[in-house]
């Protein structure tokens, strides 16, 4: 158990280390250290919770965890049993959060940075470990055409452990088929929750046409927003696929299995038009998100997380 | 298309490293599995047609670059065929000879024979090797050479050919090849030819072909009519001649007019135009191949004195030149003399008036001569008059005198004769402005002037003349041996006092003592003539001796402003004209036909004298205007003439096969059409040239846009 007064609002002993690049921060020991690592960068000087709740019906104490709003413990309750613990009412029963990962073999590119997959791990981690420092529940579900790890939300002790274990074990392979895992993935929520779905999105459009990005994955989100679940997008992208920095002529193969698509080319020829490409394509699944009231994130891989989570996570909390 | 060294053309394997190293290139492009795929071939999809096309721009580039270089160097060229002498192929010394003379003219096809011969000209001097020398000249007689020495520098010659315009000078084919000959005897190289550009006709050939007999170049004709029929009708002459026929200032031209064209004329329109105005019109009928004469008669208004302008022509065809023909008619007033006879005697030829009205009438037809006695004369009357003679009369009476110089000033003639009656006293004193000099003692031969072949031998002492000064208008008529005035014998003459003023008196004949004979002198607009003998045979035997009748005949013309009383000057191209200076020009301008002028000054000893002007190259009229020395230009229409084609360039008549001096390029005639080479490596040189710039170009560009793309990225 975490010591309450250590975890109390203090400044993080190395507020630095959430600054860590991603290749630095896979120096890191085990995906635990790096988790919290992350997070201790994002909430460094602040508190924040992923699911503050405001309503007058009290439903149940919940011991303090850092990210709690310190206003709201019940020192009365402290006095009691001399544990910090904050009330819960009515809207602010217990987070379920389900981190959704795609694990196809896309999500394996990496070039000069850590992989899609790594970086989308340190990020689900982090929140995973956030989580748990909430007694909330976390689970996961990881895919590519079929489900890798399957974690319903939990806030059994021990979860987020395994939630961690199983992260550090995924690899990249296989054929992502987003609308079916998502499918299972609703199924693993019977209530309200929190869905973060970690992926680099490609290749799950159907033909572009319009603004908007469309296609089976799009379909389901609007279904799981639809369903009042809360859902967060997380669209990591390697540099490499937003700028084409290649110099030499290359030739492109395609990387999931049974992907026969090749290309020679002059990288340079085709630079100007690939980062044109590359904003459309964010920008389509930023319209979809805006348009679903989802969370929508983007995230480079050589990016420190940190600088991902910090302002999701303050942006979360400002929307309270 | 082939090649001096096709052996270069293995190099032309060269021309698959661009493909070769496209391909090589290929395949160490390094592999990526890339996820992005999908973005990937997205935005290929929009770049891939530029980018294609550049991609085969750029490999056609290249190749085409490697495969001209050994193209280039293997010296490509293509045969076409040429009606130009495949002689030309070799390096050679050679004479191009350029058919400037006026038959030249004659339409060919589209232009003039003579701009077929010029382009025919120029393609050949290019079609030549570059170590080839070539000299350009002309065959029109007196044509100077345009290049006169062998020239290895083809651009000179191109220029010369291209600046040669066409004469109206008969050809002259045989002096051309003599020189060309010449040029090539000290040439280099061994060929020695000669190329020559015409029409082929016969005239300029009538004095061989002015080749040596041993060495010769070889000669190749070019005609540039392709042996076409050359038809052609032409105006060979047309004369002008007084005649009473139609009165008063009537003239006659006669127009000979010949056809070359085979086919008859059975009226063909002939028209006489004087001063710009068409006067008459006719027809002729003109056999095939013969000769017909067309007569106009025409009358002058008035007297018909003056110069006027003739211009007869026929129906224009191929050749213009021969179409028409011009002449300068001068028409002297009509002669009207008054002779003042100061010695009346009863037997007619011992008459002076006798010899001297004997001499004009027959002299000049035509011409009205009145005789009277000096008291007899009234001063009022002398206007009617154009010749006033003063023979032998003894003392002027004031009133006359006086009217003589009026007579004078306003443009008259004045002759005067000397004899014994007259008083040189009083001829001093009333007659001092018209007297050239002043009268002095009588002079009377003291010795026998020797006996010439075929004369009597007269016992008299005489003096005879010194030799005629040739330049002199008046005296230009008689031949270099005197024409009968050098035989003639003096014993008696009036010496002349000496004069300070020379400037306005001349002395056209002098006696063989150096006493003056004949001296001119002018007043106002007239002149006067003093004979310092008298003219009938009391002080000389000249009223007998042949060269009287001619000498006062062109005295009397001379007095009333002309050198002849109706003449017709036209001359053929290339004649020369005698101008004559008077004496009081300095200058004389000749305008020719294209509007150039020309200028003569008389020479720094003020004597008259004749000019020969040379530059007569040209058809039509030449005008001629004299200035004084005030530097005032009037007009001297009596000395303007005309030029005409020579009729020998009419004559459409080939040049006999027998008689060409190209008989080894006829032989060949029948022989398999030559070929012209034309050497491609210049234009693949231009293309090879235009293919790296593109290259360059292109890879530029690639370069570029990968440089912006590295920007872009590194930001």
């Amino acid at each position: 158990m975490p010591n309450p007064g250590s975890a109390v609002p203090h400044p993080a002993p190395d507020q630095h280390l959430g600054l860590l690049a991603p290749v630095d921060l896979a120096k890191l020991a085990s995906l635990a250290v790096r988790a919290r690592t992350i997070v201790e960068g994002a909430l460094a000087g602040a508190h924040r919770n992923l699911h503050p709740g405001t309503s007058l019906e009290f439903t149940e104490h919940k011991e303090y965890a850092p990210g709690d709003d310190v206003r709201r413990i019940d020192w009365k309750a402290v006095a009691r049993t001399d544990r910090y613990s904050i009330k819960r009412f009515e809207d602010e029963t217990e987070l379920r959060m389900l981190l959704v990962l795609d694990t196809s073999a896309s999500m394996g590119y990496r070039r000069s940075s850590v992989s899609k997959l790594e970086y989308a791990t340190y990020l689900a981690a982090a929140l995973a470990y956030l989580v748990g420092q909430q007694r909330d529940a976390a689970g996961l579900f990881a895919f590519d055409s079929e489900p890798r790890a399957v974690l319903p939300p939990s806030t059994r002790p021990g979860q987020v452990r395994e939630v961690l274990a199983a992260l550090e074990g995924l690899r990249p392979a296989g054929r992502a088929n987003p609308g079916r895992a998502l499918e299972r993935a609703a199924e693993l929520c019977d209530k309200r929750g929190l869905i973060v779905l970690f992926s680099d999105l490609l290749d799950m459009e159907d033909e572009v046409v319009g603004e908007t990005a469309a296609g089976p994955l799009a379909e389901r989100l609007r279904q799981l927003r639809g369903r009042g679940h809360d859902v967060s997008l997380f669209h990591v992208l390697d540099a490499d696929e937003v700028d084409l920095p290649f110099e030499d002529l290359t030739f492109f193969e395609g990387m999931e299995p049974d992907d026969k698509r090749s290309l020679l080319a002059e990288p340079h020829d085709l630079a100007p038009a690939f980062r044109e490409e590359s904003a459309l394509f964010r920008r389509r699944w930023q319209t979809l998100a805006r348009e679903a009231r989802m969370e929508y994130r983007f995230a480079r891989t050589d990016t420190p997380p940190v600088e991902i989570l910090a302002p999701y996570l303050a942006e979360r909390a400002g929307s309270v | 298309m082939r090649f001096l060294a096709p052996v270069l053309l293995l190099a032309l394997v060269a021309a698959a490293l661009p493909y070769l190293i496209h391909r090589v290139g290929k395949r160490r492009a390094v592999p990526v599995r890339f996820a992005a795929m999908q973005l990937l071939l997205r935005s290929e999809r929009r770049v891939h047609a530029r980018r294609r096309l550049r991609e085969i721009l750029l490999l056609v580039a290249r190749t085409a670059a490697a495969a001209s270089l050994p193209l280039v160097f293997a010296r490509p060229f293509c045969e076409r065929a040429t009606d130009l002498p495949v002689v030309t192929l070799d390096a050679q010394a050679a004479v191009l000879i350029l058919d400037d003379s006026a038959s030249m003219q004659r339409r060919c096809g589209v232009g003039t024979c003579f701009a077929k011969a010029k382009a025919r000209a120029l393609a050949l001097a290019r079609q030549f090797p570059l170590d080839s020398e070539l000299a350009l000249l002309l065959a029109s007689a007196g044509a100077e050479a345009r290049i006169g020495e062998l020239e290895a520098e083809r651009a000179r010659i191109v220029e010369a050919i291209e600046g040669t315009t066409c004469s109206a000078r008969p050809a002259d084919f045989t002096a051309a090849m003599r020189q060309a000959a010449l040029l090539l005897a000290g040439a280099n190289r061994a060929l020695h030819r000669v190329y020559l550009f015409t029409d082929g006709q016969a005239t300029g050939w009538e004095d061989g072909t002015g080749l040596p007999p041993a060495s010769a170049p070889e000669v190749i004709i070019d005609d540039v009519t392709g042996g076409a029929p050359l038809p052609n009708r032409a105006i060979l002459d047309a004369r002008v001649q007084p005649t009473a026929e139609s009165g008063p200032g009537g003239i006659a031209i006669t127009v000979d007019i010949a056809d070359y064209t085979q086919q008859s004329a059975p009226a063909l329109g002939v028209t006489l135009r004087v001063d710009g105005a068409a006067v008459a019109q006719g027809a002729v009928e003109l056999p095939a191949g013969g000769r017909a004469r067309k007569r106009f008669l025409h009358a002058f208004p008035g007297e018909g004195g003056g110069s006027h302008d003739l211009v007869v022509s026929i129906e224009a065809d191929a050749f213009p030149p021969d179409d028409r023909r011009t002449l300068h008619v001068e028409m002297a007033r009509t002669l009207r003399v008054l002779a003042i006879d100061g010695d009346p005697r009863t037997i007619r030829n011992e008459d002076e008036s006798f010899f001297f009205e004997t001499a004009i009438k027959s002299g000049i037809p035509g011409a009205l001569v009145t005789n009277k006695l000096a008291d007899d004369v009234s001063p009022d009357g002398l206007s009617s008059y154009t010749v006033v003679a003063l023979l032998n009369v003894a003392e002027p009476a004031p009133a006359l005198a006086a009217a003589l110089e009026r007579f004078v000033m306003a443009g008259g003639g004045l002759f005067i004769s000397m004899g014994d009656r007259v008083n040189a006293m009083v001829w001093n004193q009333r007659m001092a402005r018209l007297l050239p000099q002043p009268l002095g003692l009588l002079r009377t031969a003291a010795a026998l002037p020797g006996q010439r072949a075929g004369e009597t031998l007269d016992e008299r002492p005489a003096e005879r003349l010194l030799p005629l000064d040739r330049r002199t208008p008046l005296l230009s008529v008689f031949p270099e041996e005197g024409g009968g005035l050098l035989g003639a014998r003096f014993f008696k003459y009036v010496l002349l006092d000496p004069v300070r003023d020379t400037a306005r008196r001349s002395v056209l004949l002098r006696f063989e003592s150096g006493a003056p004979a004949l001296v001119e002198g002018e007043l106002g607009k007239g002149r006067v003539l003093l004979l310092t003998t008298t003219v009938d045979r009391e002080w000389t035997d000249l009223p007998i001796r042949p060269g009287f009748l001619p000498l006062l005949r062109e005295i009397a013309r001379y007095l009333v402003g002309a050198t002849d009383q109706q003449s017709a000057v036209a001359l053929l191209v290339g004649e020369p004209s005698l101008l004559s200076f008077r004496a009081d020009l300095q200058t004389l301008e000749i305008r020719r036909p294209d509007g150039s002028v020309w200028i003569a000054k008389r020479e720094p000893d003020g004597n008259v004298h004749n000019v020969a002007f040379t530059g007569t190259d040209q058809i039509g009229l030449y005008r001629v205007r004299g200035a004084s020395a005030d530097g005032v230009f009037v007009e001297q229409p009596s000395q303007d003439f005309a030029v005409n084609l020579d009729p020998r360039e009419s004559d459409p008549a080939r040049l006999a096969p027998e008689r060409r001096p190209d008989r080894l390029a006829a032989a060949r005639v029948g022989a398999k059409p030559s070929k012209h080479r034309v050497e491609l490596w210049h234009a693949l040189s231009a293309v090879l040239l235009f293919l790296v710039l593109a290259e360059s170009l292109l890879t530029l560009r690639r370069r570029r846009a990968s440089a912006l793309a590295s920007g872009r990225s590194a930001k």
